[in-house]
């Protein structure tokens, strides 16, 4: 039995060092290695990989996509090696701060300056300013992901559930701009349809989810984590107000059990036709829409408003250097060409998500896209959108409000008690 | 002849666990290298306090009492059945053992939606015969994860007391049947005091594992409701990588492992008392 | 055939011990019936989600859709997928050879001799007691500076600081099921310690070796924390690959499905394989003659 084993070994030796010979190695041209999160608009940049390599005949570039929590680890470790392992990275709006304060990105600003027609102002406010810390440029927008309020168009335009609406509350049924008015709409639906449709899709699962959503309700009820001055003011009676409201939809409106659930389960509950409204990313729009997508039947039936209040719910990714990035200007010469005027436009066409202000003003977009309706609402959106959180420990903060968020809608305490648990938390790691 | 192994163990986990048990005593973030100072024990005197680490170590505690007793008390019976020839016993022995295959993070997300309210099979075979429960609310979640390790890992409980059955010698039994012994006395006074050691191994094994419990979390509950499945292995990478206080969470993980410890070496000699006065 | 777990074992006429025999493996039959279903279902519902359309996967359903496979397409044909598996082989291959050759004489060190005593059993175990978070960094770094980064090496050996020792543990329990006088005998027969630990008592063990070793392979296949940290684009492994299927926009159920199904035939056919030494009597107990 022992030769057996030897020889096996020596088999599975054999073919591990053709595995691990098979690897090309860089001759000549020089190879970025960029790390991406495994989604579409990572497969759009694919998409655009060769006209890059046309037009640089000397750079080869290689895109590793991998599962959001791998990446961020990954991303830890290449700073602490002295040469990066990746050329190119990109950075999620929580971190963007600690990266900075870990003195791990290489600043942007004269680079950016060096191209004469870049148009840094095109990338819309909230977004850029994300990428733009203690006053210098560290990030270049890539993709948004801000919340919208997708709803089913046809269930708000049935005649029949817009005559019971008027009668019941005496105003036109309409996507809501106020809490109330949301509250209600989504009980309406519940009730009218005998519950075979839940009012809304939510996602109450602790952590980063709740919060996302949640805070959408802060804004909309005029309350927010911060002020100007960045007190703490999560525990003000607006924020419990909103608290309150997002609670008793979660109980009288939304599908059962669904305290755990997170993007996933909303998203399949809407395209089952399980739910009449959900707040989720603004691109889900497209996806909804797709008749070969998870809707089915249903595609062509959603549209996309602003969440209630107009303020919405902003996250981004960024593009930026590593500081111990081994070929910075070849970095560079990648991140400008992806993000300019011209390739943002091919980029968002193939479906990608927005960031400049002039792809979304262009008709070729319009045309080419998703629609003109589409866009001029993303626009809106993102005009009037505030990250979750800001600053070093933003993750932490995120994480500790979600748990306490969620530890109310489960019935484990008052709103009044989580948000204050939830502030005194803040505060602590805020050290105010 | 032990020299190859522990060759091994020094050349790959010396410098590791060196590196971690280094970070312990500095105040360590992955963030904010350049500030890395000597705490001492401050960290270890911290976790006195702190009561999301206990929570978290309740819970996994919870966790690995049910998740091990059951999957011992099921992984036995299961043997049993198996050791004996039965028709198409070579196709059960494999099927039996397919839990195992599938890497834990898939079957969290296998579960998620199968034991989803709106979306899954189970609860809508349920709801047929009327029973309505809610897997992942603030008082059945952790059990429902419990009931997920038992799903996956009592194919292994399976295979070791299978394995352990099989190299049992065949002498003592034959002439416990012609003694004229029950099969419940041939069971309780031959078959698990030759098992014991095999018992021992893969209650130890299973245990260590269980203890280390973080995709079924990550996948469903993120720890949630409120702080009820924050199992510590989940608690100790969301403050090391969430929040990149890797030096606060090595501590975290050496106090862990001094728990550990002690469980094993109780557990350990508890059952080799046992088996002296057997 | 003995009939055990039956509380009444004294001698019956003929007719009725046939009759209890068949009921009793009527029983038998319908207990293991039983478990093979509760282990199976998430199978065949995973099965049904590999073949669903993306539309059918909101739906609870087992059955009643057009099953299309176009799912099964995207995953082998369109994405490195074969790659993935081949690199899990290779790695969960070196896994186990390893802690097998390694940790049979040290388990049977451990067994015979109480080397180091108790202490040093509990000392090896140390990687199982802290967690493997601690440890990714540390490894990343030292895969960095060997310049094994994103190799089959380095991850196998990550593997094998958890598998070695518990595989270790597991063989400790069957080398003290092995009475001593086997190789005592042995060795007055003119063996040596070693000889005699090759030829008499590593056979005796050999349904221990092979729990321990699919064991090991299971392990190691199944591995994702160290997997994501330390393989890149060329030695990701399969658990990486599958989790890839988690996305910022929500799980692709129909691929990920397709992953699952695909990842555990291997260990299906090496389960099979390893049956031939779970069974004894091949030679297992047949050491005097």
């Amino acid at each position: 039995m022992r030769s057996w084993l030897m020889r096996l070994l020596v088999v599975v030796a054999l073919l591990g060092t053709c595995v691990v010979g098979c690897r090309p190695a860089p001759k000549g041209p020089i190879t970025l290695i960029i790390i991406m999160e495994q989604v579409p608009d990572t497969d759009v940049v694919r998409k655009l990989l060769p006209d890059f390599e046309k037009e640089n005949p000397d750079i080869k570039v290689v895109i590793d996509a991998m599962p959001y929590d791998a990446m961020r680890d990954k991303i830890l470790a290449s700073f602490m090696a002295p040469k990066a392992t990746y050329d190119v990275i990109i950075v999620d709006n929580p971190w963007m701060d600690e990266f900075v304060g870990g003195n791990f990105l290489e600043p942007l600003d004269d680079r950016i300056r060096r191209i004469p027609d870049y148009d840094f102002e095109d990338f819309v406010g909230p977004v850029r300013k994300i990428g733009v810390v203690g006053g210098k440029v560290y990030g270049i927008p890539f993709y948004n992901y801000a919340v919208g309020l997708i709803v089913r168009q046809d269930l708000f335009d049935d005649p029949a559930y817009r005559d019971a609406y008027q009668k019941k509350y005496g105003k036109p049924l309409a996507p809501p701009t106020n809490l109330e008015d949301y509250v209600h709409i989504a009980q309406f639906f519940k009730e009218q349809s005998g519950g075979k449709i839940y009012g809304a899709a939510m996602q109450p699962q602790r952590g980063y989810k709740v919060f996302e959503e949640w805070k959408n309700w802060l804004y909309a009820a005029g309350g927010n984590l911060l002020d100007e001055q960045g007190n703490v003011i999560i525990d003000r009676p607006e924020a419990v107000r909103a608290l309150e409201l997002y609670i008793e939809m979660y109980k009288t409106a939304a599908p059962p059990n669904s305290l755990n659930w997170g993007f996933d389960e909303a998203l399949r509950s809407m395209a089952a036709g399980e739910a009449a409204t959900m707040m989720s990313y603004n691109w889900m729009l497209p996806t909804l829409n797709n008749p070969q997508g998870p809707a089915g039947a249903l595609a062509g039936k959603f549209a996309l408003y602003e969440v209630p209040g107009g303020k919405a719910v902003l996250g981004a990714w960024h593009w930026a250097i590593p500081r111990n990035a081994p070929n910075k200007d070849a970095s560079w010469r990648f991140i400008s060409w992806l993000t300019s005027k011209r390739m943002e436009k091919q980029r968002v066409i193939l479906g990608g998500a927005p960031v400049r202000v002039s792809a979304m003003k262009d008709p070729e977009v319009w045309q080419k896209g998703f629609g003109q309706a589409y866009y001029e609402t993303v626009l809106k959106i993102l005009e009037d959108a505030e990250p979750l959180a800001r600053g070093p420990k933003a993750e932490e903060i995120i994480q500790v409000v979600g748990t306490e968020l969620n530890a109310a809608v489960a019935g484990e305490k008052t709103a009044e008690q989580a948000l204050k648990d939830a502030a005194a938390q803040v505060r602590k790691i805020l050290g105010k | 002849m032990l020299l190859p192994l522990l060759g091994l163990l020094a050349l790959v986990q010396g410098y590791p666990i060196a590196f971690a048990a280094y970070i312990s005593f500095h105040d360590y973030q992955l963030t904010a290298l350049d500030q890395v100072r000597w705490v001492g024990l401050a960290q270890y005197q911290g976790l006195a306090n702190n009561s999301s680490y206990w929570n978290a170590v309740m819970n996994t505690l919870i966790f690995v009492s049910g998740a091990v007793t059951l999957e011992l008390i099921l992984g036995l019976a299961l043997a049993l059945l198996l050791h004996r020839p039965v028709p198409g016993q070579n196709a059960f022995r494999a099927i039996v053992l397919m839990p195992m295959f599938i890497t834990p993070i898939a079957v969290g997300l296998m579960f998620r939606f199968l034991l989803n309210s709106q979306l899954g099979i189970i609860p809508l075979a349920l709801r047929s015969i009327g029973v309505e429960i809610d897997w992942f609310g603030p008082n059945l979640a952790l059990f429902s994860l419990i009931l997920i390790d038992v799903w996956q890992w009592t194919p292994l409980m399976t295979l070791f007391l299978l394995a352990g059955l099989e190299a049992l010698p065949t002498e003592p039994f034959e002439a416990a049947r012609v003694d004229g012994a029950s099969g419940f006395q041939i069971f309780r006074y031959l078959t698990l005091p030759l098992l014991r050691p095999v018992i021992l191994a893969a209650v130890l094994i299973r245990m260590l594992d269980a203890f280390r419990v973080f995709e079924y979390v990550y996948a469903i509950t993120r720890g949630g409701p409120g702080e009820r499945t924050e199992t510590i292995l989940f608690h100790i990478y969301r403050v090391g990588f969430l929040y990149f206080r890797l030096g606060e969470a090595s501590a975290m993980a050496f106090t862990l492992a001094a728990v550990i410890l002690i469980l094993v070496v109780a557990l350990f000699y508890i059952l080799r008392r046992q088996e002296a006065w057997a | 055939m003995t009939v055990f777990n039956r509380p009444w074992a004294t001698p019956l006429p003929a007719q009725w011990a046939l009759t209890r025999r068949r009921l009793g493996i009527l029983i038998r039959l319908s207990l293991l019936g039983f478990s093979t279903f509760v282990v199976l279902f998430p199978f065949i519902w995973v099965l049904a989600a590999s073949l669903k359309p993306p539309m059918e996967l909101n739906r609870p359903s087992l059955w009643g859709f057009t099953p299309t496979a176009t799912n099964w397409v995207e995953v082998w044909l369109r994405s490195p997928f074969a790659r993935y598996f081949l690199n899990s082989i290779v790695v969960g291959v070196l896994t186990v050879a390893v802690s097998l050759l390694v940790g049979a004489p040290a388990a049977y060190a451990f067994s015979r001799f109480r080397t180091g005593g108790t202490w040093l059993r509990f000392l090896i175990l140390a990687a199982q007691m802290l967690p493997p978070a601690l440890f990714i960094i540390p490894f990343f770094l030292m895969a960095y500076y060997t310049g094994l980064l994103d190799t089959v090496w380095a991850l196998a050996m990550a593997h094998l600081t958890f598998i070695a020792p518990l595989v270790t543990w597991f063989l400790i329990g069957f080398f003290e099921d092995v009475p001593r006088d086997l190789e005592e005998q042995a060795m007055v027969d003119g063996c040596t310690r070693w000889q005699a630990f090759l030829h008499v008592v590593l056979p005796a063990t050999r349904p221990g070796l092979g729990a321990a070793g699919l064991f090991a392979f299971i392990m190691s296949w199944n591995e994702m924390f160290y997997a994501l940290m330390l393989a890149g684009g060329h030695s990701k492994t399969l658990p990486v690959a599958i989790a890839g299927y988690w996305t910022f926009r929500g799980v692709e159920l129909g691929k990920m499905s397709v992953a699952i199904l695909s990842a555990a035939i291997p260990v299906l056919v090496a389960s099979f394989f390893v049956q031939r030494f779970l069974i004894r009597g091949l030679g297992g107990g047949a050491i005097k003659g």
